[in-house]
């Protein structure tokens, strides 16, 4: 059976992660996309890494591997005239165009809404932009860090009251880029199931930081509700919620109502400290986190993380492991449910990857081919499907347009 | 007015807490009518959270936790103790387009409305549930909490300072990654129901959604055999990139000092040396130990310390409009004041302020995306419990008003 969005075209002018996890997300559902990349370069996710062997080879780059799957490749600059009349003819054939493309960039190059929607008035074309196309930061230079920093989370999480001196701590990877990714995903399949009724393209404008903004939990309330800064400075309001160390390995501590803490109570064998009046509910023990923590630390030292993670679960307290890598690819909650997938590559050989968010009952997700190596498909795309001649390509291959 | 993308959608939405309640906010924010299904004998866990206006817990509507998530959608207040609230339940889900819940696995078959019985009375409905660990497997009756889904995930053991435990991600970052992931599906659902008539069910895990994030730490093992380092804020491809400390506000609140960090960004040497020039020591870049990437990762405490130095003394205004000025990445670490007072949300419209009952206007998060044809609008402030009972009940599911008294009396309505 084909995917549920198999009947989607898409061109895709996306660098690192945005747009690329965007569209992504689109073709491994079914849409046909085809990526366009920087000649001689290409998208930077391909300097990233991991490299199988640490050997750094643009073709083999993990982070590249896994954002661009069931993607075509062409390389194609864009900036040339000649390449931007290439990129246009390619909308002229698509439904969608997905680009993370900086606002300075795009008005260099001319990359506007206006003027693709000439190529294909049916266009939907959606721009992943770090701060959005209008207000005072538009064109302000943009990494996932000062993103995400940006959208008001980073502040969250770090050193907490113990260690002040440290700074707000970033999340792991390019969070900001799969926020806006997602985010965009989401606008862009309402547009074109809203386009199946009535038939219009439109322009979607989608701003990575007004996502973060978007997932900031109940801290942003705090200032309209209260006049309160949330800070990672600040108490937490209820324990144990909190990471300890077993004999191997840490495990999250997470007792929210009452009947958790109590259980949790039991399965330590109800020691006679819990019974304390300074231990006596989430809120106090949040306050006499100084004096908790230590019992907590010293009986949870003595235990082995899946023994404590499953007892906790048999008494419907939700305790988690702090998975590592290996515990991830190893558990057997996720082999019975298939999660990672194997994808071959030719450069980069076959690697578990990452698999689908979600089980759909009756369309498919699947890897139906893996990421493209740097210009793969140019003969395919610009000789069969645009009918560029072959004299005309090596034209263009001179000119370092593709 | 043009219409929204997803008017004329309608959804049954049994979700509680974040995940859920984020997926069909962005449901709400395309256009169409998301109906929650609540009751006062189990009221939703954010109606019972913090922040409250009047700064303790004294009524179920006023919780902005509560109000920024359900923006938009209306609320219809069953008592499923009673058989005749069921049915009700069961008249919305025959008009609804999608059912949603974030139950763990099994408890919505145990309430009745499985997607086997769903599915008998509205065959071409698009059916989700978003879980913690997903409908199978060993371990799919296990209890998730969204704070617990981060270490669970993968994130925490990559998250940290260097030399340190692992750290959390700060925010229960998985329930709002879980959510917008579960409206992506439900709209590629709904837009292969337009083309074949064909509905189907969605089984989503949280856990699962959580790790495709992560893929750059799952394949440092996959290719490699190894776990990732944890290494604070720096990159090993960018340098420097950090946070960095800028004079504190005056105020404190609650006795905690407010401190003020700026994220600043080196993509490669010309970034570097225009930071150099912009931090008044051009000379910084051509200084054997930070004229290129391979040096300055090198020597990276030193070169923190100089920035540092030159950031501890100074605004975070001042720091990031000198620094974008010369070219370089650079930006607040923005807090929640911070950001309610951002001048560049403001000019963009970002915030809503609708009218509440029992809170008024208040600022609220709003819709990340502009959309040119379909435009989408918060059409109203966070509902109150059972606010809307007496119009669906009336209006969409065919109850006359003398009907609804009867059912409220019973306690059906609560």
């Amino acid at each position: 059976m084909a995917g549920a969005l198999s009947s989607l075209k898409i061109v895709e002018v996306g660098e690192m992660v945005s747009a690329p996890y965007c569209s992504k997300l689109l073709a491994d559902m079914g849409a046909e996309v085809v990526k366009v990349e920087r000649p001689g370069v290409g998208d930077r996710a391909r300097t990233r890494g991991p490299f199988p062997g640490d050997v750094a080879n643009p073709e083999t780059s993990g982070l590249f591997l896994y954002l661009n799957t069931n993607k075509r490749g062409v390389t194609l600059d864009i900036t040339k005239p000649e390449g931007f009349e290439i990129l246009e003819k390619l909308v002229a054939g698509a439904d969608i165009l997905i680009h993370n493309v900086a606002p300075p960039e795009m008005d260099r190059v001319g990359l506007r809404y206006e003027r693709m929607r000439r190529a294909n008035p049916k266009l939907i074309m959606t721009s992943i932009l770090p701060f959005g196309l209008t207000g005072p930061y538009r064109n302000y230079r943009a990494e996932d860090l000062t993103i995400w920093c940006a959208g008001g989370v980073c502040v969250l999480n770090g050193g907490g009251p113990e260690h002040p001196e440290l700074p707000p701590l970033k999340t792991a990877g390019h969070q900001a880029g799969y926020q806006g990714g997602v985010h965009g995903a989401t606008a862009t399949i309402a547009a074109a199931f809203a386009q199946l009724s009535d038939g219009a393209g439109q322009h979607i404008e989608v701003s990575v930081q007004e996502s973060i903004a978007s997932i900031l939990e109940m801290t942003f309330e705090y200032w309209p509700y209260m006049k309160m800064i949330a800070t990672r400075l600040g108490q937490k309001p209820l324990q144990p919620v909190e990471t300890m160390q077993c004999k191997d390995g840490y495990i999250y501590l997470c007792c929210i109502e009452e009947h958790q803490w109590r259980n949790f109570v039991e399965i330590m064998g109800n020691p006679e400290w819990a019974e304390m009046e300074i231990f006596k509910d989430r809120l106090v023990r949040a306050l006499n986190w100084d004096a908790l923590r230590p019992m907590l630390e010293e009986w949870v030292s003595q235990q082995t993380v899946l023994d404590l993670y499953r007892k906790a679960q048999a008494k419907r307290v939700p305790f988690a492991p702090v998975s590592t890598m290996g515990d991830l690819l190893n558990s057997e909650h996720l082999k019975a449910r298939g999660f990672f997938v194997e994808i071959a590559q030719t450069v980069a050989g076959t690697h578990k990857y990452p698999g689908a968010p979600l089980k759909y009952g009756r369309t498919p997700w699947e890897i139906r081919r893996p990421a493209p190596t740097l210009g793969q498909h140019n003969a395919e795309v610009f000789g069969k499907e645009l009918e560029l001649s072959d004299a005309r390509l090596e034209e263009l291959k001179r000119k370092g347009v593709i | 007015m043009a219409k929204s993308p997803l008017s004329g959608i309608r959804v049954c939405d049994f979700t509680w807490v974040w995940a859920g309640p984020y997926c069909t906010l962005q449901l709400a924010h395309l256009g169409a009518e998301v109906i929650r299904i609540e009751t006062k004998t189990r009221p939703c866990v954010t109606r019972m959270l913090p922040p409250w206006p009047d700064g303790v817990f004294n009524s179920l509507n006023k919780s902005g936790y509560f109000n920024q998530y359900n923006q938009g959608k209306k609320s219809l207040s069953l008592n499923f103790k009673h058989p005749e609230a069921k049915e009700a339940a069961w008249r919305l889900i025959k008009n609804s387009d999608v059912v949603i819940n974030n139950f763990a696995a099994g408890v919505l078959e145990r309430m009745g409305f499985g997607y086997e019985e769903v599915k008998k009375i509205n065959p071409n409905v698009v059916m989700i549930t978003l879980s913690g660990y997903g409908d199978t497997g060993p371990y799919s009756e296990y209890v998730a909490y969204g704070p617990a889904q981060v270490p669970l995930s993968g994130l925490s053991a990559l998250t940290g300072y260097k030399g340190f435990p692992p750290m959390h991600a700060g925010f229960s970052y998985a329930d709002p990654n879980a959510g917008v992931h579960g409206a992506f599906a439900i709209i590629s659902a709904l837009f292969h129901r337009a083309k074949t008539g064909e509905g189907q069910y969605i089984d989503m895990s949280q856990w699962e959604c959580a790790m495709d994030l992560l893929a750059e730490g799952i394949l440092e093992y996959t290719m490699n055999g190894r776990e990732p380092e944890r290494n604070g804020n720096r990159d090993p491809l960018m340098s420097p990139h950090g946070l960095f400390k800028c004079v504190d506000l005056p105020e404190k609140v609650l006795d905690v000092r407010i401190d003020q960090w700026v994220a600043i960004v080196c993509a490669d040497d010309a970034e570097w040396a225009r930071l150099a020039r912009a931090i008044g020591k051009p000379e910084l870049a051509d200084d054997p130990r930070f004229a290129t990437l391979a040096v300055r990762k090198e020597n990276e405490e030193a070169l923190e310390a100089i920035v540092s130095a030159w950031t501890a003394t100074r605004r975070v205004a001042y720091v990031v409009d000198t620094l974008q000025a010369a070219g370089v990445a650079a930006g607040a670490c923005a807090d929640n004041k911070y950001l309610s007072e951002d001048p560049h949300l403001k000019e963009r419209e970002y915030f809503v302020y609708r009218e509440h009952p029992e809170v008024g206007k208040r600022q609220h998060c709003g819709i990340p995306w502009r959309m040119s044809g379909t435009p989408c609008e918060v059409k109203s402030a966070a509902p109150v419990l059972g606010q809307h009972t007496n119009e669906v009940m009336t209006g969409l599911l065919g109850y006359s008003a003398a009907e609804v008294e009867a059912l409220r009396a019973k306690g059906a309505l609560d």
